[in-house]
C-alpha cells in the first residue's frame, strides 16, 4: 500500500515537472496554458472556494454512482431472471446508450430542476449502462458446472440466480463498476453546464467567460484527482469486497 | 452580382484612392465570429456578399466558433487575425493578461438586458427580491444585477442565480427561471412574442449600468499599425453605409446562398432591430465609453487595475 | 437414518444430440446398494448416461428410469462431476454445506465437519478453495457429495483429476463411505473397475450400447496386488483398447 502511495507521488510530481517543462520550452502564453505554478498560486488563493465547488460536484459524482450502479444491478438482475424483460426491455437499455449526454441534459434540468438532482440523474444515465451490461454478462456466464450441480441438488430458480449467478458474477460487476467510476465525473460536470449554481463544472465555465485561464485549470486539476482518488478508492473496495476472485497479469506469479 | 456591387463601388473608390491597396495581393485575414452567424453580423455578412472586402483588395475569412470564449485566445495567440467578442469581457481578459486590442465597434449600443414574462410578477427590479434569475456563463451577471438592485435597497444575495447555459428563453417560459439575464434586446424579446410569452426588458444603461459597446473587433496588440486592419475598418464602414440605405436588399444579401437557412421569423425581426443599432463609424473610439466601464469595474474589483487606454483600445490611425 | 438403496432399473430407447445418434437403445440395471462402473472409449457417451439418469438432461420419450422400491426417484440421487466445482467465495465447510444452501435447509455443521474429517481435511474447515490442491478438492467434492445422503450416488470419473497414489486413497475412502448405497460409478480407469465395483458395463459403438464384463469375486474395495484384480483390470484394458 505504502509502495502505491509513493509512486502515485512520484508519477504526480513527474507529471507537473512535465507540464512546466512543456510552458518553459513552447512559451506558450498564460492564457492558453497557464503553469502549474499559477494553477498551485490559484489553488492556494481560492482554496476555500474551490473545495467547496469540488465537494459539490464529488456529491453529484457519488450520488450518481449509487443510483447508476443500483439501477444497473437491479436491470441487469430483471433480465437474467425473465425472458419477456429481455425481450423488451434490452433495445430500451441499448437505445439509453446511443442518446448522447449532451442532448438529454436540458430535459432533465426542465424535469429536475436546477439543483443537484439533474446533474446526479445525468451521471446515473452514463453509469447505468456499463454496470447493468457487465453485470449481465456476469449473470448470464456462470460456469455450467455448478448450474448442473445446483440442479442435482433440487435448487429452486431463486437460490440459482442469488446464490449461484450473482457470486460468480461479482467479478464482472466490479469491472463494470470500474468502468462506471472512471465516467461519472464526465456526467456530473456535462450535467453542470446545462444548468447550475456550483460545481467544477460551473466554476470551469465561469473562469472561461473571464478568461481566467489558471483558475480554469486549477478546477480542471482538482477534478482530475477527485476521479483518480475515486478510482483507486473503488478499485480498493472491490478488491477487498472479492477476495477469493484471483486476479493476476501474465507476468505474475500463481499459488499452486 | 448585378447592380448591387456597381452601387457600392462609389464609396469602394475611396479606399482606392491610397493607391498601394489596390496594387497589392488581396490580404488574407482571418475573422472569428462570436457565434453562429445572425443579425448582429450584418455589416461583415454585406462586406462580403457586396464585394467591398474584394474591392478593398481583402481576402476574409469568417469562422463561427461554437464557443464564444474562444475568439479572444485564438486571436490573442495569433491563430486569427480579428475576432468579434464584447466590451465588456474585453476589460476582463486584459486583467488577465490576454494581448488584446479593441480596434473596433461592431454594435455601439448595449444589447444585455435582465427580461422578465409580461405577464408574469416581476413589473420592476425591486420585485427581483427573493426570484430565480437564470443567466447565460457570461461573467458579469452579478455586476450588473449588483448596479440595477442597488438603487432598490436590495443586491445579488437577495436572488438565486441559476447558469442555464443558452437555454435562456426555454427556462424563462417554461417557468423554471423568474427573469434571465443576459439576453439580448434584439433578440430574446423576438424569440418570446414568437411563442407567445411576451417578455419586459430592463435596459441595464437604464439602471445604473455605464453604456458600453456590445459587440467590438479586437486584434492582436501587435497589429495596431496592421495597414490590412485599417482596410478592414474601412470596408465595414462602408458595408454599413449600405446596409443604413439599403436594408431589404442587405437582408437579401444576409440569406443568400449557404445562409438560406437563416430566413425565418425570427432572424427577420432581430434584423430590423439590429439595424439602428451597428456602429456608424466603427473604428471611431469613444475614449470615455471604456475608461468609464474601467472604472466602474475596478470599483466593483472585477479587475485588479485600470490600464491605460491605449494599451487595450485605440483609434486606428488613417492610412499612411 | 439410512434407507436401503433401491435398485435402478434403466430403459432408453436411444438419445441423440444435434441429429447424431450418441446412445443406442439401452437396457441398464443398477443392483440396490450395489456400485456398478462404467467405462468406455472418450466420447462415447458415459458423461451422457450419467446425466440422464441424474436428470440434467431431459429425457426422450420412452425413456424409464425405474427404482426398485417403486418409489420417485426424485431427492434421491447425488450427483458428482468430474471436476471438483467447489465455489471459490465459499470456504470449505460451506461449499460441503452447499445442498442445504440452495434448498433453504438449516445447514447441520456437526455432520459436516465430520464428514471433512472422514475424507482427511480436519483442521482445514474455513480454508478458501484457492488453497487447497487437487486431491484435497476433489476430497471436499466427495464430503459434499455425501453430505447429501442420498441413496444413489452418479460419480462421473471422481478421481481421474489426481495422481495415481491420491486416487488410490480416494478409492479406499470412497468404498468405506459409500458402502451400502446404489452407485454408478463413471470411469476410464480399468483398475478403478475392478477395484470398487460389484458390477461392470462397457458401453461401446455408435450408437453406443452396453455389455457387462466378469468381476473377480473378492467384495470391494479389491487389494490390487491380488492376480486376479490386475489381470482382469488388464484384460478390460485390452479390450477396451481393441
Amino acid at each position: 500500500m505504502n509502495g502505491a502511495i509513493s509512486r502515485g507521488l512520484v508519477v504526480t510530481a513527474g507529471l507537473i515537472l512535465l507540464w512546466q517543462a512543456f510552458v518553459w520550452i513552447t512559451d506558450v502564453p498564460p492564457f492558453l496554458l497557464p503553469s502549474p505554478g499559477r494553477v498551485a498560486a490559484v489553488l492556494w488563493e481560492r482554496g476555500d472556494i474551490i473545495a467547496g465547488h469540488a465537494a459539490v460536484t464529488l456529491s453529484q459524482i457519488l450520488g450518481g454512482l449509487l443510483l447508476g450502479a443500483c439501477a444497473g444491478v437491479l436491470a441487469a438482475l430483471l433480465l437474467a431472471a425473465f425472458a419477456p424483460a429481455r425481450r423488451w426491455l434490452l433495445p430500451v437499455l441499448l437505445v439509453s446508450q446511443a442518446i448522447p449526454v449532451f442532448a438529454i441534459a436540458p430535459l432533465l434540468t426542465l424535469w429536475l430542476g436546477f439543483g443537484m438532482a439533474s446533474k446526479v440523474a445525468m451521471a446515473a444515465i452514463i453509469i447505468f449502462f456499463p454496470v447493468a451490461s457487465a453485470f449481465l454478462d456476469g449473470l448470464r456466464r456462470t460456469d455450467p458446472g455448478w448450474l448442473d450441480l445446483a440442479r442435482s441438488m433440487g435448487a429452486a430458480r431463486g437460490a440459482i440466480l442469488f446464490r449461484l449467478r450473482v457470486p460468480a458474477a461479482l467479478p464482472a460487476l466490479a469491472s463494470g463498476l470500474r468502468v462506471a467510476t472512471a465516467v461519472a465525473p464526465i456526467g456530473a460536470v456535462v450535467g453542470e453546464w446545462v444548468g447550475a449554481s456550483a460545481g467544477l463544472g460551473f466554476l470551469m465555465l465561469h473562469a472561461n467567460a473571464r478568461s481566467q485561464a489558471d483558475v480554469m485549470f486549477a478546477a480542471l486539476a482538482v477534478l482530475a484527482a477527485i476521479a483518480l482518488a475515486l478510482w483507486f478508492a473503488v478499485d480498493a473496495l472491490l478488491r477487498a469486497a472479492i477476495p477469493w476472485s484471483r486476479e493476476t497479469f501474465p507476468d505474475e506469479e500463481t499459488t499452486p | 452580382m448585378t447592380e448591387i456591387p456597381r452601387r457600392a463601388l462609389p464609396a469602394v473608390a475611396s479606399l482606392l484612392l491610397p493607391a498601394a491597396a489596390a496594387a497589392q495581393a488581396p490580404g488574407r485575414l482571418t475573422l472569428l465570429l462570436d457565434w453562429f452567424v445572425n443579425p448582429d453580423h450584418a455589416p461583415i455578412i454585406v462586406a462580403e456578399e457586396a464585394g467591398i472586402f474584394r474591392a478593398a483588395g481583402l481576402e476574409v475569412r469568417v469562422v463561427a466558433p461554437a464557443d464564444p470564449n474562444d475568439p479572444p485566445r485564438l486571436v490573442a495567440a495569433r491563430q486569427a487575425d480579428i475576432g468579434v467578442y464584447y466590451q465588456k469581457n474585453l476589460h476582463l481578459a486584459v486583467d488577465q493578461g490576454l494581448p488584446l486590442l479593441r480596434i473596433g465597434t461592431l454594435v455601439g449600443t448595449p444589447l444585455s438586458t435582465v427580461t422578465v414574462l409580461r405577464d408574469g410578477p416581476v413589473r420592476t427590479p425591486a420585485d427581483l427580491h427573493g426570484r430565480t434569475i437564470g443567466y447565460s456563463v457570461a461573467g458579469f451577471e452579478e455586476v450588473i444585477l449588483n448596479a440595477m438592485l442597488a438603487p432598490h435597497g436590495i443586491s445579488v444575495r437577495d436572488v438565486r442565480l441559476v447558469a442555464v447555459n443558452f437555454a435562456l428563453s426555454s427556462a424563462l417560459m417554461s417557468g423554471q427561471v423568474d427573469a434571465i439575464i443576459g439576453g439580448f434586446r434584439n433578440f430574446e424579446l423576438h424569440q418570446l412574442d414568437i411563442e407567445g410569452r411576451p417578455g419586459r426588458a430592463f435596459y441595464p444603461e437604464q439602471h445604473g449600468l455605464p453604456i458600453y459597446d456590445e459587440l467590438i473587433y479586437v486584434a492582436h496588440r501587435d497589429r495596431a499599425r496592421d495597414p490590412l486592419i485599417r482596410r478592414f475598418l474601412d470596408a465595414i464602414e462602408t458595408a454599413t453605409a449600405f446596409l443604413v440605405n439599403n436594408p431589404e436588399e442587405s437582408w437579401r444579401m444576409f440569406i443568400a446562398g449557404p445562409r438560406r437557412e437563416l430566413d425565418n421569423e425570427l432572424n427577420r425581426r432581430a434584423w430590423g432591430s439590429t439595424l439602428t443599432r451597428f456602429a456608424h463609424s466603427p473604428a471611431a473610439l469613444d475614449q470615455n465609453r471604456y475608461a468609464r466601464f474601467a472604472r466602474f469595474l475596478h470599483e466593483r474589483r472585477m479587475i485588479r487595475s485600470v490600464p491605460a487606454l491605449s494599451s487595450y483600445a485605440i483609434e486606428v490611425p488613417p492610412a499612411a | 437414518m439410512h434407507h436401503r438403496a433401491p435398485a435402478l432399473d434403466i430403459a432408453i430407447p436411444g438419445l441423440a444430440f444435434d441429429g447424431r445418434q450418441v446412445l443406442g437403445p439401452l437396457r441398464v440395471v443398477l443392483p440396490a446398494g450395489r456400485c456398478t462402473a462404467l467405462l468406455g472409449p472418450s466420447g462415447v457417451g458415459k458423461s451422457t448416461l450419467l446425466r440422464l439418469v441424474a436428470g440434467l438432461i431431459a429425457p426422450p420419450d420412452g425413456t424409464r428410469i425405474a427404482a426398485g422400491d417403486g418409489a420417485p426417484l426424485a431427492g434421491r440421487m447425488a450427483w458428482m462431476a468430474q471436476q471438483d466445482l467447489l465455489l471459490p467465495w465459499l470456504r470449505l465447510r460451506e461449499n460441503v454445506l452447499l445442498g442445504a444452501r440452495l434448498r433453504g435447509q438449516r445447514a447441520d455443521v456437526a455432520r459436516a465437519d465430520a464428514l471433512i474429517a472422514d475424507v482427511g481435511l480436519a483442521g482445514r474447515e474455513r480454508a478458501w478453495p484457492s488453497e487447497l490442491s487437487g486431491g484435497m478438492r476433489q476430497r471436499a467434492a466427495l464430503a459434499r457429495t455425501l453430505m447429501e445422503d442420498r441413496p444413489v450416488v452418479l460419480m462421473d470419473e471422481p478421481f481421474s483429476a489426481v495422481d495415481a497414489p491420491t486416487r488410490h486413497r480416494l478409492q479406499d475412502l470412497a468404498a468405506r463411505l459409500l458402502a451400502g448405497r446404489t452407485v454408478l460409478l463413471v470411469t476410464h480407469d480399468p483398475l478403478e473397475a475392478m477395484r470398487l465395483a460389484h458390477k461392470v458395463l462397457v458401453l461401446r459403438g455408435a450408437p453406443a450400447t452396453a455389455g457387462e464384463i466378469a468381476v473377480p469375486g473378492a467384495a470391494p474395495p479389491r487389494d490390487t496386488r491380488e492376480a486376479s484384480v490386475m489381470s482382469a483390470a488388464a484384460a478390460l484394458l485390452e479390450s477396451l483398447a481393441a
